[in-house]
Parts: C-alpha cells; structure tokens; sequence
C-alpha cells in the first residue's frame, strides 16, 4: 500500500474524528440550552412542595394545577392573546418595511444610502430606557397608552432596523442579474421585487419573522412601561407572578405561563421549518 | 426594422468617462460582437442598449425610435446574462413563458411558444424542471429559449458561454450560429474571447478603453487589422511583433535582421513595429535563425515557439513535424503577408 494510500486513509480518519467531535459538541451545547427550559416545564407540573425539595427529584406525582387553576383565576388568556396580537403584528410590519428598506439600500443608488444605513443601524445602539419614557409622553399625548397599537409601533422601531439589515445583506448575496433579467422581461423595479426577488427571499423572510416574533414575544420594558391592563402581556404577567408581594411567588404558575409562553413560538417555528430550506436560490446562475 | 443606431454614445460615473463617445450601426440581423479586454467597456455598452445603465451622452436608435429614456420592459429586447439568472423557484416552462406572461399574452399562445422555443433547444424533457435540477450547458440553454420565445426586436449576449467547459463551449457556439442564422434577429454579443467573436459574428467591433479601435467583418481585422491593439488582439496563436526602424522602404529589426519591404508599405522613415502572423512564417533552409523552445502539435497543425536573439517567435506549420526543443531552425517570412504599424502611434501604414 503506497504512502499516498496511508495519507488519504488518515486524513478520512482525521475527518470522521473531527465530525465526531463536532456531533458531541453539539449535543453537549443543545443539553445546556435545553436544560433550563426542561427544567421549567418539568417544574410547572409540580406541586409548591415538589418544587423545593432538595437534592431536586426527577421524580413526582404530575399535576396541572399549575395550569389550570391560574388560567382560571389570572388575566393569562387575555395577555396571551394580547403577546400574540403584538408579536406577529410587529413582526409581519417591520418584515414590510424593513425588507423594502433592506432592498432599498442594498439595489438602488441612493446618494448617502451607506450613511442613511448606519444611522439606522445606530438607533439600535440607544438603550431602551432611554426611549421608554419619550414614547410614554408620547403615546399619551395621542392617547395611545395601553393599546396594542402603541406597543406594535415601539417594538417596530428596533425590529425594522433588525430586519433591514438582515435582509440588506440577504438581498447583497443575490445576484442583480434576477431583476435585469425580470426588467427585461416586462417587469418594473416593484413587479421584478415581488414576483421575482420577494418569492425567493421566502427563506430569509421567515426566519428574520420568526426572531422579530420571538423579540416582541419575550420584550417586557416597553410593554411595563406603556401598557397597564388592556394590552399588557406574557412578560407582564410573569413579572407580576414573581413579583407578588402579597401571596409570594408562585413558582409552580411561573413555570407553568413561561412553558405556555414558549409553546406558541416553538409551533410557529415548526410550521414554517419546512420553508427554511436552504439554497432556494440554487440554480438562478451558472451551474 | 429591428436595425440599432449608436450615435456618439457616452457613458460617465460621476466624473469619470468610461465609454468616450462610441458610434456603431448595426443592420437588422446581423450578428454583432462587441470584444476587447476587461475593461473596455463592452459589457457596459450592452447594458446601456439593454436600458440597464443610463447614457450619460449620445443615442441609441432601434429601428426609429431613440430608446434613451425607454424603459427596458418596452424596449422589446431579450437579453443573456453571463450567469443566465434563471428565475430560481420557477420550473423551465415557467422561466421561458414569464416575459409573455408580463405581456399579458394568451396562455394557448405561451404554450405554443415555449413549446417551439423548446424544440428547437432540445428543452422538451426539461420543462417541469427547477433550474436547481439543469446541468450549466442546460441552464445556459434555458436562458436563449426564455430570449427566443419573446421573438423580440434585439438579441444582448453578454458572456454567454464563458461559464460553459471548452467542449460545451464549442458545441453552444454552433448551436448559437445555427439559431441565428434560422431567426435572423438582429443580435449583440459581448465576449472577451475572440474566437469566439470570429466564428459567430457578421461583424466585430474591437474595443479599446472605450473607444472602438476597428469594426469591420471578421477575416477583414484578421488579414488587415488597423492598430497594432488589435492585431495583437484578433488571431490565435497571436501576431508576432518585431520593433525595428524603417529607413527608405529598408527595415532593421532590433534582432539585427535587416530586409527589404514592398515599396508601398513604408513611405516614411521612423520607428516601426513589423507584425506577422505565426502562419506567415516559413521553415526554411535559409532565413532568419531561430531556436526551438516548445513544440504544441495539435493534430492537424503544429505550434512551434522558438527564440530569435531573444525575442519568441509563434510558428505554424500544418501538419505534423519532427522538430525537438533546442533544434536550430531558419525562418523564412512572406512578405505578402506583412503588417506594418508605426511604434509611436500604434496605427497601420
């Protein structure tokens, strides 16, 4: 067997170690991400002596009074509905605005473009606080204080900027030749983006959708500040589980609005997983 | 009448000329190659008659109508990108029939057309195909048959086979040719290859930092090329170029050799640049002595590269040989076949 052989064999070797490695650092990263959830859902089917003992036990008597008897009692459907009415609100808007504005910046000449992009970006560098009270002043000043309405247009002000840029640098890697093309072929600017551009974007899209709604789903600063009952959400009343002053925290409940809080997010990422195919774009150039 | 008038055509980027004032008439059908280096502004050309690139200055006329601030949707022209940029989430029927879909054409009338487009490019098993599923020599072909079936007024090629392997390459350049000559449609093909550019074109037009150094029908810049750039450029292998001076007709090379031209070729006296094509060199008993460096057979003909005092010399002899690197060889040139170009200027005397 030739030296080339031994080399060739080694280096596959080196290759399945290497992606041996790579699998174990993986499922040892997940674990740790994973456990905490685990935790809290494990926790939300225990009873208030359950959940203290020490060392922790695996093993208990399941319950869901956790569930039910504070989806009974509390305002969690409401502020639920609310979460989601926000989320996918803010979410579908800022998708709107910020990839016309990514494709904007990253197609057309437009004199200062780069500047314009980097003074957007900057806004995301202003701490939320900061801005929590001007839009409070402002909110009341249009009587907007605790609606949604109110809540969808300040999550919009961090998710557009998030969702240009992602989408700027999504439109950079596509080639221009698709819309010439599409130009050509009888389409305008607008018609070559839809018909041509935005179809293929699907992956992007959705992806840059489902972190704009987990961004607005977990957001709790603006919603204390600018909302009170009508249009509070999850996050809200988490914080007010955990921050009862009179009957203590209810850590059973807590656990068990956070699961419910994380559900409808893991199923709206599922749904669209099928979309999140990579490589649509594959075949628009040369082979 | 689908003829294509540019008229002093000048393109700027802020200050910055590229194209200086271009003017070339193309006759409805013929099949135009536009070549030169990276650079030159042949690609940009394209892009400005596609309405892709504003005309800084200048028009540019199809059949009678100016289409400077014509929008590229109604200037019924069908253009092939370099990279194809095939619509990637549509099938091929679906890529071949959007422009007659935009143009509001009846569906029995796509159908037809795609069908016919198909055909004729042997895409008929392709059609419910994503382009992601197509070889590059498929994709290619899918990108004429979504130019062919809009049956437009002008055909733009920018680099079509560029991205193809030489076998394919070769094979597309004949398919193209006998496409051409079926639909008659006036056509504009950017390439840097030049060979390309001779096989398919009616006329050429070498450009130059952009400017159009010559225009004329292919074997014409090959037997008398105006400039030295594009003696340089046009024929394959390339010209060899001799620096000399000229003195009363008597020309010495800076190799030493000295010999005298026909009579009308050098009227004046000054430094010149003598070109002559590796097939109008000679092996002879006698002539100017050479050594052999690389012999290239290629079958039907064989390439010689030999060094003269220095400077390498192209050979091309038909058939075969049984030279060897390092054989002493003597070259006799065909004065018939002479180019002369003066050195300062670069122009042909």
């Amino acid at each position: 067997m030739s030296d080339d052989t031994f080399g060739s064999i080694a280096h596959r070797a080196s290759l399945r170690s290497g992606d041996r490695v790579r699998v174990v650092a993986s499922i040892v990263a997940a674990l740790l991400f994973l456990f905490p959830v685990f935790w809290m859902v494990l926790t939300s089917f225990k009873l208030q002596k359950d959940i203290f003992t020490s060392p922790p036990t695996f093993i208990f008597t399941p319950t869901l009074e956790n569930y039910v008897s504070y989806l009974q009692r509390s305002t969690i459907p409401h502020q639920m509905l609310n979460t989601v009415v926000v989320a996918f609100a803010s979410g579908i808007i800022s998708i709107v605005a910020g990839t016309m504005a990514g494709y904007a910046l990253a197609r057309l000449r437009i004199r200062g473009a780069g500047f314009l992009g980097v003074l957007i970006l900057m806004s995301r560098g202003v701490p939320p606080i900061a801005l929590a009270v001007p839009m409070f002043l402002v909110g009341r000043a249009f009587g907007l204080i605790d609606s949604h309405i109110i809540l969808i247009l300040a999550y919009c002000t961090f998710l557009i900027p998030y969702v240009m840029w992602l989408m700027r640098g999504f439109f950079k890697a596509l080639p221009k030749e698709l819309e010439e093309s599409a130009m050509l072929d009888g389409c305008n600017r607008f018609g070559a983006f839809f018909k041509i551009i935005v179809p293929i974007s699907v992956p992007g899209l959705l992806s840059t959708l489902i972190f704009c709604v987990i961004l607005a789903w977990e957001e709790l600063l603006f919603a204390i500040v600018l909302t009170n009952r009508v249009a509070s959400t999850v996050p809200v009343a988490i914080v007010n589980i955990a921050g009862d002053t009179v009957n203590g925290a209810n850590w059973g409940a807590l656990t068990a609005v956070g699961t419910m809080t994380v559900i409808p997010v893991v199923v709206f990422a599922l749904l669209v997983q099928k979309w999140l195919i990579q490589g649509l774009a594959d075949g628009a150039t040369k082979g | 009448m689908r003829s294509v008038r540019i008229k002093d055509v000048r393109k700027s980027y802020g200050t910055f000329e590229v194209i200086h004032g271009i003017s070339i008439d193309i006759p409805d059908g013929q099949f135009v190659a536009l070549v030169g280096p990276s650079g030159c502004g042949k690609s940009t050309l394209l892009r400005m008659m596609a309405g892709l690139e504003d005309i800084s200055d200048g028009t540019i006329t199809i059949g009678n109508r100016v289409i400077n601030d014509v929008a590229p949707k109604d200037r019924d022209i069908a253009m092939v990108f370099q990279n194809y940029a095939l619509y990637p989430h549509m099938t091929v029927r679906a890529n071949m029939g959007f422009a007659l879909r935009q143009r509001k054409t009846p569906k029995e009338e796509i159908d037809r057309r795609v069908a016919d487009a198909a055909r004729i490019l042997g895409l008929e098993y392709l059609l419910e195909r994503k382009p992601r599923a197509l070889s590059g020599g498929q994709r290619q072909r899918v990108a004429m048959g979504r130019a062919i079936v809009r049956n437009p007024n002008v055909f733009l090629f920018d680099e079509p086979l560029s991205n193809l392997d030489a076998k394919l390459r070769v094979q597309m350049r004949s398919e193209l040719k006998e496409l051409h000559q079926r639909l008659a449609t006036t056509t504009v093909y950017v390439t840097h290859d030049q060979v390309e550019a001779m096989t398919l074109a009616d006329r050429i037009v070498v450009m130059n930092g952009g400017h159009v150094e010559q225009a004329g029908e292919p074997l014409e810049l090959y037997d008398r090329p105006q400039s030295l750039f594009v003696a340089a450029f046009i024929g394959s292998p390339p010209m060899n170029f001799f620096k000399g001076a000229a003195d009363e007709g008597r020309l010495r090379l800076e190799s030493g050799e000295e010999f005298t031209l026909p009579e009308t070729r050098v009227p004046v006296t000054g430094r010149v640049t003598l070109g002559i094509r590796p097939e109008h060199l000679t092996l002879r008993e006698t002539g100017w002595p050479a050594k052999v460096s690389v012999v290239e057979p290629t079958g039907s003909e064989t390439q010689i590269m030999a060094r003269m005092k220095g400077e390498v010399v192209r050979v091309l002899v038909s058939g075969r040989t049984n030279l060897r690197p390092g054989d002493e060889i003597s070259l006799g040139v065909d004065a018939d076949h002479l180019h002369v170009f003066d050195t300062e200027s670069g122009k042909r005397l």
